[in-house]
């Protein structure tokens, strides 16, 4: 083994050996078998009609949920928008001449995608921990007089964070999936899904779809950790760090649109970390904003965070607590 | 044996405006143990961090095996083991963990030196509990080992005997004893135990306010073939004794207490005594009165007064 592998090695058998990040996976596994539970005890209604006759049954579903309409008062409106949208949904599957997929373990998948908010949160918990744990147990000074240089060490520590939620998420997937086939049964090679978009539906590869999304979010979670390690380094202290990386998470959307009036607002981390917004048929959230503007600005960012990371980290002088 | 494994040239170090050590120069030699002395804020820690490449030299260089840790990094630390402080390990890692983590950073060590290491410091039993649940002296030992993994020819110990009983201090001083004569490496000790560093160590370094005051030599050798030397004599009666030596034989005598001192060449002890025992003086103990190191260390320190 080459030696940075060996450091990455060393990083990631400090990460494993401890009970939180333990914790944390069983948080996941649960979440994800308990939701599969709820689904398939209280949810009989999952798959759409997937037999030879199923144009005539989303037709009397559709006729069905009309009728509710009709009966509902204008207080249970919810309801009403609610059996609208499957009214809409079953009329593109019949117009579009689509046979719906049945419900399995990809779409089981695709709806524990929500899950990667706390996979996020878990990167910033690791990204706020690598550092400034070892200040705080004191191993800094072992570490650090070794024959390997400062910023090797700093980069396999970084690196390390990125395999924790690189490995976290693939759990996140593989387990999601196996749960749904054991739950759900799988549906097929490459089953479709039918998303609302704001232009309308689409008819997509629920792969395709879970692979984009993931990448979406990627961004949000790398710039969120990158952002934690470097307050981590910096400050050597981890609950500042997760403090306030949670606190910008959460807060990231609304701090954009409370300083939206003003002209920098664009250059906030947090307007630029969605790029979801230039997909075809959205709208960016603040005028002016290009795909190739939030990119410049996330690299900008990203920058400073390493940079800052690196040159405190190379250059401090390691003295007591 | 006379190389030096370490040189400190004008080391200085400056936080903010204060300056903490003041250009230290000194060095050590192969297979020498250096014992590191003085009071509390001397600048014992700071200079043994700069030793390591933790801090930043302000001014000056450490060179290690001639090579400099500010331009040469790399090939300086890998000849230098040490502990810093307190022997500090990952508490949720097995001791066996802990040892195989240091190895993996520097190239070279096998399995067989880490059991090696292991068997040395006497840890086979406890290398598979967690270090949260080891010991001071236990933790000491471990920090020994991980020292020690890359066979490093400059060992940095501060305060090593600090929890350890009376069997395992003398343990870690034969093994560091052993460590300078026959494998040649340079030993640099820190402590406060004035007695400690008296027994390992070969040289005194004693600094005080960030300033080197003396480096001396703990046994004297010298000593021994000086024509002059100081006699402590315990006889009775003083007044007999005082009268007898400066009449006969011209020696200022002091007393202090119940015992006294004069300095006298090594021939004429022994006439001394004939002359004492004719004269019936009751002699308890005569000797050589060495001044410990705690004496040379208060001589030079003055008080423990940080400035």
């Amino acid at each position: 083994m080459s030696s940075f592998l060996k450091l990455i090695y060393n990083e990631q058998l400090k990460l494993y050996i401890t009970k939180s990040t333990w914790i944390m996976y069983i948080i996941l596994a649960a979440l994800i078998i308990g939701g599969a539970a709820i689904v398939a005890t209280f949810d009989e209604d999952l798959s759409k009609p997937t037999g030879d006759n199923w144009r005539e049954e989303l037709q009397t579903e559709n006729e069905a949920l009309l009728k509710e309409n009709e009966e509902a008062g204008e207080e249970e409106g919810f309801v009403i928008s609610i059996n609208n949208d499957i009214i809409a949904e079953n009329n593109y599957y019949l117009e579009h001449d689509i046979k719906p997929s049945s419900y399995g373990a990809f779409h089981y998948v695709h709806e524990n995608q929500g899950l990667l908010s706390l996979i996020s949160l878990f990167t910033i918990i690791i990204a706020a921990g690598i550092v400034a744990n070892e200040f705080r147990w004191g191993t800094i000074k072992l570490l650090l007089i070794r024959p390997i240089s400062r910023s090797k060490i700093l980069l396999s520590k970084y690196i390390s964070v990125l395999i924790f939620a690189v490995i976290t998420s693939i759990f996140l997937y593989v387990f999601s999936f196996i749960v749904g086939a054991i739950f759900f049964g799988i549906e097929g090679a490459n089953p479709h899904i039918l998303l609302h978009t704001e232009s309308g539906f689409e008819y997509v590869s629920i792969a395709g779809d879970i692979l984009s999304t993931y990448g979406y979010k990627l961004i949000n979670l790398v710039m969120m950790a990158t952002f934690a390690f470097m307050i981590s380094t910096v400050f050597r202290n981890s609950a500042l760090a997760i403090g306030l990386a949670i606190f910008l998470m959460m807060a990231g959307t609304q701090i954009v649109f409370f300083f939206a009036e003003r002209s920098w607002a664009k250059y906030i981390l947090f307007a630029n970390t969605d790029l979801t917004q230039y997909k075809t048929g959205n709208t960016p959230m603040l005028e002016g904003m290009t795909l190739g503007f939030s990119v410049s600005v996330l690299i900008v960012y990203y920058a400073i965070f390493i940079v800052l990371s690196w040159f405190v980290f190379t250059k401090r002088d390691v003295a007591g607590h | 044996m006379n190389e030096a494994a370490m040189e400190l040239i004008n080391v200085k170090k400056k936080i903010g405006k204060k300056e903490i050590i003041k250009g230290l120069s000194f060095h050590i030699n192969k297979g020498e143990v250096f014992g590191f002395i003085g009071p509390n804020g001397a600048g014992k820690t700071t200079t043994i961090r700069m030793m390591v490449g933790l801090m930043s030299l302000t001014e000056g260089d450490v060179l290690i095996q001639g090579h400099s840790i500010k331009t040469n990094f790399k090939k300086a630390v890998r000849e230098v083991g040490a502990i810093v402080e307190n022997p500090e390990m990952y508490p949720f890692m097995t001791g066996i963990q802990n040892l195989k983590h240091y190895a993996n950073m520097i190239p070279g060590v096998t399995q067989e030196r880490i059991n090696e290491v292991v068997e040395l410091v006497g840890l086979e039993k406890v290398l598979k509990d967690k270090v949260g649940k080891y010991s001071l002296g236990m933790r000491q030992r471990l920090g020994i080992a991980q020292a020690l993994l890359h066979r490093p020819s400059i060992l940095i110990l501060d305060e090593p005997t600090n929890g350890l009983d009376p069997a395992g201090i003398r343990e870690i001083r034969r093994y560091i004893r052993k460590l300078a004569t026959e494998e040649n490496v340079a030993v640099i000790i820190s402590s406060h135990l004035l007695s400690e560093i008296e027994l390992m160590c070969d040289r005194i370094g004693i600094i005080k306010n960030g300033e080197l005051i003396s480096t001396q030599t703990v046994h004297d050798e010298a000593d021994q073939h000086e024509k002059l030397q100081q006699i402590e004599l315990i006889a009775t009666p003083h007044e007999k004794v005082i009268e007898l030596l400066e009449s006969k034989h011209n020696i200022d005598v002091m007393q202090i207490e119940h015992s006294l001192t004069f300095q006298c060449e090594k021939d004429t002890i022994p006439e001394l005594v004939r002359t004492l025992v004719s004269h019936d003086v009751s002699i308890y103990q005569i000797g050589k009165a060495r001044a410990s190191l705690e004496d040379k260390f208060f001589d030079v320190i003055g008080e423990n007064v940080i400035e």
